[in-house]
Parts: C-alpha cells; structure tokens; sequence
C-alpha cells in the first residue's frame, strides 16, 4: 500500500445509443429504468469523489461509442482552457465534468443518424486505456531518479480499469478482450466490470476474474451510485479489506465451435485450436485434414460408452454443480463420487484409483504416438 | 576469444569499451547521433581515469564491470537513448518477421540444454557465463511460458562427459525455475558431452505426440565435445525423430553445432556480448514457424504435423468448497480443478491429469496462445509528415500528442516524426504503444482486432 502517491483509474464507458434507449425504458420490461443522463449525473459524482478522495489521484476517462473509441478525459494530458467556470464549483470537479459532458456530446452528434448501429468499439476503448496505463507507467519508471517522483515510483501504484457495460458479449471480440486480458495481467491492471444493463458478459466476467478484480451486475439500477462507490472507489490495495463481491461462479469450460455448446471434454485442433464437441475429420476453421489413425483412436477412447453416445455428442448445459453430479454419474455410476464432492479429504485419490482400475484402456492413451505402435 | 571486438560490441558503451576506443573514434562514431552527447559527457568525466585504462586494452582484462550500470542516462536524466536502440532492434526483428498468419506449432515440448563444463567459469560474461547463463535461462522460462502456456519444459545439463537431468519435462514454470534455482547444485565441472546430452535429451521426448514440436536448445560455452560414439548417428536419430535443435554459442561457431542446426532445423548463433546473447535465446521464445518443420523432415514427410487432440476443460471449484486432498501434491485444499474425466482434483492447469492423463486446460490457456495465430500487422514508420493527410495530432493508442519537431538523424526502422502507422486502419501511433501493442497487447486500437 502506497501512502504518497494516489491511484490511477481508467475508466470505460460503454455508449451504444441503442442499449441506453433500452435502458431507460419504463416499467413493463424494465424494473428499474435508468436513462443516459441519470446515469451521466451519478457517474460524474462517482468521479468527482474519486478525484476528491486524494490529491494525487489520476484519471482518464474512454468513451466506446458505435464503430469508434476515443479518450474523453485524461488528468494527465493538460485540458484546454475553461472559458466559463462556475463561481460557485469546485475547480477540479468544473474540469472533469465540464470536459467529459462537452466530449461526450460532441461524439455522440458526430455519430449523426446511422440506419444500423455499428458494434460498440469497447475493445478499442479498452486497449487504448491499456496503451495510456503503459505510457504513464513508462513515464513514472523512467524518471526514478527524478526528486519529484518519490522514492518508490518503479510503478504505477494500483493502476486499475473500470468498464461500465451495457452490451451484450460481442463473439467476434473474444481474442482482443482475451488479449487485453493478458497485457492487463502483465502490466498488473485490476479490470472491474459493472454490467449495468442487459445480461450477464461471460468475456468481461473472465476480465475481471483473472486480473482480480470484481464483477457486478446491477440488478437495481437505480442504486447506480451506491453500488459504483462501495465496490470500485477503493483501489486494489485497500480491498482486501473491505471485502468487496468477488464472484465465484465463473465457468472457464469452453464452447466447441461447431454448435456454441458447452464441453468439458473437446477436440482440439493442434493448429488453429479450434475446439470441437466431436472427432472431426477435417477442422471446419483451417481446413487442416486430421489423419485417420487420430479419429480411430480417439472414437475409441472417447470418455463415455458408445451407447450413451447420444449423450456425449450433445453436450450438457446447466449449471456446473447439477452438470458435476449428472456426469459424475455417468463415469462411475455409484459411491464414491459422493464422499468426494461433499466430505472426505481422499475423496480425489479414491476417486481417481477407481477410475483407474475400472477404464484402463483409456489410462494414458491420448499420449502415445500413433506410429509408435 | 579476440572476434568478440566487433562493432556490436563496441557499441554497448561499458567502460571498458570505451576506453578501447581513441577520444577521436568517440566523436566519429556520433553517426548514432544520439550517443554523442552521452559519450562525449563522460569522456570529460573519465578523462583521468581513461588514462590509466589504456593499458587495458581487453575486456577480460577489465574488472568486473556492469555495462547497465555505467551507461543509461543522457544529460536529462533519462534512458531515451539505450531505450531507443533497444525499440530500434526489436522494429527490425519485427520487419523480418513474415507479416501473414503461418503455421505455427502450439504445442511445445522443450529440452533446455545446459553446458555445464568447466568452460562456463570464463568470465568473459560478467560475471561468469555460468551465472549469466543461469540469469538469462531464468528470463527466458518465465517469457517462453508466458508465450507458450501450452508447452513444458525439461532441463538436461552437461558436465563430466555426461547429461544430466536436472528437471523433469512440465508445463509448470514454478517447477522448471525451482529445477535450475539452486546453482551450487550445478557447479560446472570436467568436459561436455554433446551426443550423451543429446542422447538424454531426445529419449525424454521420444513418446510425445507428433502434433507437438520437440525441441532441443542446447547453450554451449565449450569449444570440445567428448562423446562415446559418432555423434552424428546421434544426429540422423533427431533428424528421424522430427526433434529440432537450436544453439546459442558462448564462445565460437562449431562445425558440428553449426550443422546440427541446419539439418534439424533449429537456428545457430554465436552470443557476441550480454546483450546479443539474451536476444538470441529470446528469438526461440515464439512458437516456430511449421514450414520449417515440415522442410527438416525431408519430403518424404506425409504426416503434416497436425492432428486433433483431445483435451479436458475442468471444473473450477470455489474457494469456499469442502477441502479435499489434490492428486499432484496430496495436499488438503479447497481450490482446484476436476478433470471432467476421472474427477480427479489438480492444484493448477494446464496439466496433464495425474490419474487418467487427459491434457486439462481451461479456455483463457488456449486464448492466450491465438495472439501467435492472429499477429498484428506491423507499423510502417511514417518518414514524413505529410500535412494534408496527417490530421492526428495525437498518438491513437495514449493519446500524447506527436512531436512537432522533425528529428535530425534516426537509426534505420525509426521514424524521424516519432509516428507508426498501421497499415489495416491507417492510424498513428507512438513508438511506446507500437512496442507495446506488437510485444504485450497483440490487438490494435484502431482496427480492434
Ligand atoms: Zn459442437
Ligand atoms: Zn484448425
Ligand atoms: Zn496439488
Ligand atoms: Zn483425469
Ligand atoms: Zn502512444
Ligand atoms: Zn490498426
């Protein structure tokens, strides 16, 4: 925990006009509607208070709006002047909100009356927040020596990306939101997700899980402010103590290419990594020819008996604990499994040994080369 | 050992090389520009000092120096011109690089190869090449699994006219670090042996799947070998066993390494300095390329190195579930993953389970390996401004905005107006986020993909 320097928050907005017009829809659909300008009033108080919480703080702010991302806001980089500040504001608070409403209003009239709306640009928003974190983060490291740089300003302390989202996982930006992922996980972002209307994002739960930060969905979207202020004012650092929601749930299974299904057993292809729910001949993605020897092998080492092969082929999707138990059932049928998701502490090795001896033809099959034998 | 003074070497400014040089030479060589003012500064500054060192003309004759430590900053207190020339190679290794999506293999298999032999106490590397061998075989696990999250990694060593295993092959970085940790336990002594290290090194990979590479990088700082038998019998068995070697040489190129190399596949280097041999180790940290594999094998190959493979995507348990003993440590945890096959508890993917042996990822493992699959094509300098176009006044990936001054001299690959543009959405960005956006994000910020 650093003391003497302040923590930076980047800050992504989701702006896609459709999903707020959809959101600030009444009652009948919408429980809790929240339209674009209350949100805008309690996100800038959000900001001000982290602005206000300590002197040091940074901020910058990215706007996704359809087809485009840009910067709205960036403490770093010198705003351009103020013409009309209000008498009685606070000047720091004038600047952020005089500059983000003004940006967020010009985008939003340059975007104009498209027929169709373009996919919102979060990945671009959220890479160039990426790219603005390594910048401040090169600039801190590079003047080490520097008197006014502190005695620890290696790195940036508890750089961190907030994403507030209200749209839906977008399937064609899987591998840039896996990547950003990683750089953020190299650069030591904390990603926190608030998923303020619509449903669940599986890629942005998977952002927030594997950086460790949190996920929230908003089920009251009316407490907006409450929620943005108890769980995401607070940097990293401090969170360990006040416990903020983490979720636990997260499913890192994979869906097979060929029918968007969960499986927990699938077939990779080794060169493009496509999966599938099946032994293939022939890799739908790169046109790779798999060899025949390969898809005897693994038709016969396939997890379940040929005559639940029905079951296998299409693959379970409920929730984990039920799915645990049904294919729990299917390995083994009886006993033990049981001890081992509830009590016993050999549960695992018991479990294992059994499987063991009862498939033995499976036991180290996937591994052997086919012309070895 | 005299072929290391070379330009290269002479480049990488630690005391000692500049004291090679007359104060003349220093100001000639400003053709870098950037050098000159930096050397010139502490050429006032070591002047007496240089006097002294004339007679040192060699660089082992040099005390122990660290030329990171003498160098670094410019007259503003900054690293802008090391960190310039570091940028400067890396847009080069870039270029080179082939810009369309190829083949490459995921999954690895890695046979690190240690000389061990008592040729490693020279101290022609500071501040022995064992110690910076060890250093610098440390970084380089830590990179290649970062890049490789599907590979494993095995260490053989070589001292006494033996191999030696000193860590089992695994796909835990943790396990291959702590494996090479203890370096008394690997103290070189006697002569290496290139064909028993080899030998070792290619049973221990002789029953893994075809659709992964095995891969053999031997660092070498011996100029012998001593083997039992012809070496090259050794050699036609890698070459029938698809195994590719690469070798990064501490001392001088070798007939028998150098061949090794080329009919395996692999690449030779010799390391001229710290500096030339971290980079070539870490040219063998992306996935290679599976043209060249396929050209190693000869055209007689009809298996196209790929293949399906069968993998477990396990369950993840919550830290708040009952604990139970995991199979790989027998350890009492609540966290940990279950092999949808066998149910067996893992303490960490990716794995292979320990009880059925069916490879268990999770999804975010093989995503990290589609970057190598999907490259960012890389940026064009832009070399001048032309003003009826370039509207941007700022970097589209951090948003500073560009210098208005045009630089006077740059080294080749850099651009004089600090501006790189990608050639798919046309926009510019800075040399920090072209470094960053091609080596850590691997997506672009104005195509979004
Ligand atoms: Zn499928
Ligand atoms: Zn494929
Ligand atoms: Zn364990
Ligand atoms: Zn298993
Ligand atoms: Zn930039
Ligand atoms: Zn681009």
């Amino acid at each position: 925990m650093d003391n003497l320097r302040g923590s930076h928050l980047s800050l992504v907005i989701d702006m896609s006009p459709m999903q707020w017009h959809l959101s600030g829809e009444g009652p009948p659909t919408n429980a809790y509607p929240l339209t674009l300008d209350a949100f805008l009033s309690q996100l800038l108080a959000f900001l001000n208070s982290h602005v206000a919480s300590k002197d040091e703080n940074t901020l910058a702010v990215f706007g996704a709006f359809p087809g485009r991302s840009v910067m709205l806001y960036s403490s770093t980089d010198p705003a351009p002047n103020q013409q009309n500040i209000n008498a009685n504001s606070f000047p720091p608070f004038e600047l952020v909100d005089s500059n983000i409403i003004r940006r967020i209003s010009e985008e939003m009239e340059d975007l104009g009356e498209p027929e169709e709306e373009a996919p919102c640009a979060l990945v671009g928003a959220l890479t160039k927040a990426l790219c603005h974190i390594n910048r401040i983060t090169l600039a801190t490291s590079t003047t080490v020596n520097n008197p006014s740089g502190g005695p620890n300003s290696t790195n940036l302390p508890d750089p961190r990306i907030l994403i507030l989202s209200v749209s839906p996982d977008l399937s064609t930006s899987y591998i840039p939101i896996m990547n950003s992922i990683f750089s953020a996980q190299k650069l030591k972002v904390t990603i926190d997700v608030c998923q303020i209307y619509g449903s669940d994002t599986v890629f942005l739960q998977q952002a927030a899980h594997l950086t460790g930060g949190s996920y929230i969905f908003l089920d009251r979207r009316d407490a907006l402010l409450q929620y943005l202020i108890m769980a995401f004012l607070s940097p990293p650092s401090i969170r360990k103590i006040l416990s903020v929601p983490t979720q636990d749930k997260i499913d890192f299974r994979a869906a097979c290419f060929c029918h968007k299904s969960i499986v927990d057993i699938g077939f990779v292809c080794s060169v493009c990594l496509s999966i599938f729910c099946q032994p293939v001949p022939v890799c739908s993605t790169c046109r790779t020819k798999f060899p025949f020897k390969t898809l005897q092998r693994l038709n016969a080492s396939r997890p379940m008996p040929p005559s639940s092969n029905s079951n296998s082929a299409r693959p379970r999707t409920d929730t984990p604990q039920l799915r645990t138990i049904s294919s729990s059932e299917l390995a083994l049928s009886s006993g033990p499994m049981n001890g081992m998701t509830t009590t016993a502490p050999v549960g695992g090795l018991a479990g294992g040994s059994i499987v063991n001896k009862r498939e033995p033809s499976t036991n180290g099959k996937i591994h052997e080369p086919p012309e070895a034998r | 050992m005299p072929p290391r003074r070379d330009n290269d070497f002479i480049d990488a400014d630690s005391e000692s090389d500049i004291s090679i040089l007359g104060d003349d030479d220093l100001d000639t060589r400003g053709g870098k520009g950037k050098g000159k003012a930096k050397a010139g500064d502490k050429r006032k500054r070591d002047k007496g000092k240089a006097k002294a060192k004339d007679a040192q003309a060699y660089t082992w004759e040099a005390n122990y120096t660290r030329s990171w430590e003498t160098v670094q900053e410019d007259e503003a207190g900054s690293l802008r011109s090391s960190v310039e020339d570091w940028m400067a190679r890396g847009r080069r290794r870039r270029l080179l690089a082939p810009a369309s999506a190829i083949r490459r293999t995921i999954i690895r298999h890695l046979v690190l190869l240690l000389d061990l032999s008592a040729s490693m106490m020279d101290r022609d590397m500071r501040p022995t090449r064992f110690d910076l061998t060890l250093q610098y075989a440390r970084e380089f696990i830590t990179e290649w699994f970062d890049q490789n999250p599907l590979g494993q990694i095995g260490v053989v060593g070589m001292r006494a006219g033996l191999g030696e295993r000193i860590g089992d092959m695994t796909g835990n970085p943790q396990d291959v670090l702590r494996a090479i940790a203890d370096r008394h336990k690997l103290e070189p002594v006697g002569e290496p042996s290139l064909q028993n290290a080899i030998e070792m090194a290619r049973s221990s990979m002789n029953h893994l799947p075809t659709h992964s590479s095995r891969e053999i990088l031997i660092i070498f700082g011996s100029l012998t070998t001593c083997d039992p038998g012809n070496i090259h019998d050794t050699l036609d068995s890698c070459i029938k066993n698809k195994i590719r070697i690469s070798v990064v040489a501490l001392a001088a190129e070798m007939k028998i390494c150098r061949d090794i190399c080329d009919k395996t596949g692999g690449q030779f280097g010799v390391a001229l300095n710290d500096g030339h041999f971290k980079d070539l180790l870490f040219e063998l940290v992306p996935p290679p390329a599976q043209r060249a594999l396929s050209r190693a094998a000869g055209a007689g190959a009809t298996n196209p190195a790929a293949d399906l493979m069968m993998m477990g995507f396990p369950t993840r348990l919550p830290d708040t579930s009952p604990p139970s003993l995991c199979v790989c440590h027998s350890e009492i945890k609540s966290e940990g993953f279950l092999c949808p096959r066998c149910l067996a508890k893992v303490c960490d993917v990716p794995t292979d389970c320990d009880i059925c042996g069916l490879m268990i990822v999770s999804s975010p493992h093989l995503a990290r390996s589609y970057h190598h699959l999907f490259p960012v094509k890389s940026y064009n300098a832009v070399m001048a401004i032309d003003h009826a176009v370039d509207s941007a006044k700022g970097c589209h990936g951090c948003s500073r905005p560009f210098p208005v001054a045009v630089a006077a001299n740059t080294s080749e690959g850099l651009s004089p107006v600090g501006r790189y543009r990608c050639p798919e959405c046309h926009r510019d960005f800075c040399s920090d986020c072209d470094v960053f956006i091609h080596d850590v994000v691997h997506c672009c910020p104005g195509c979004g993909k």
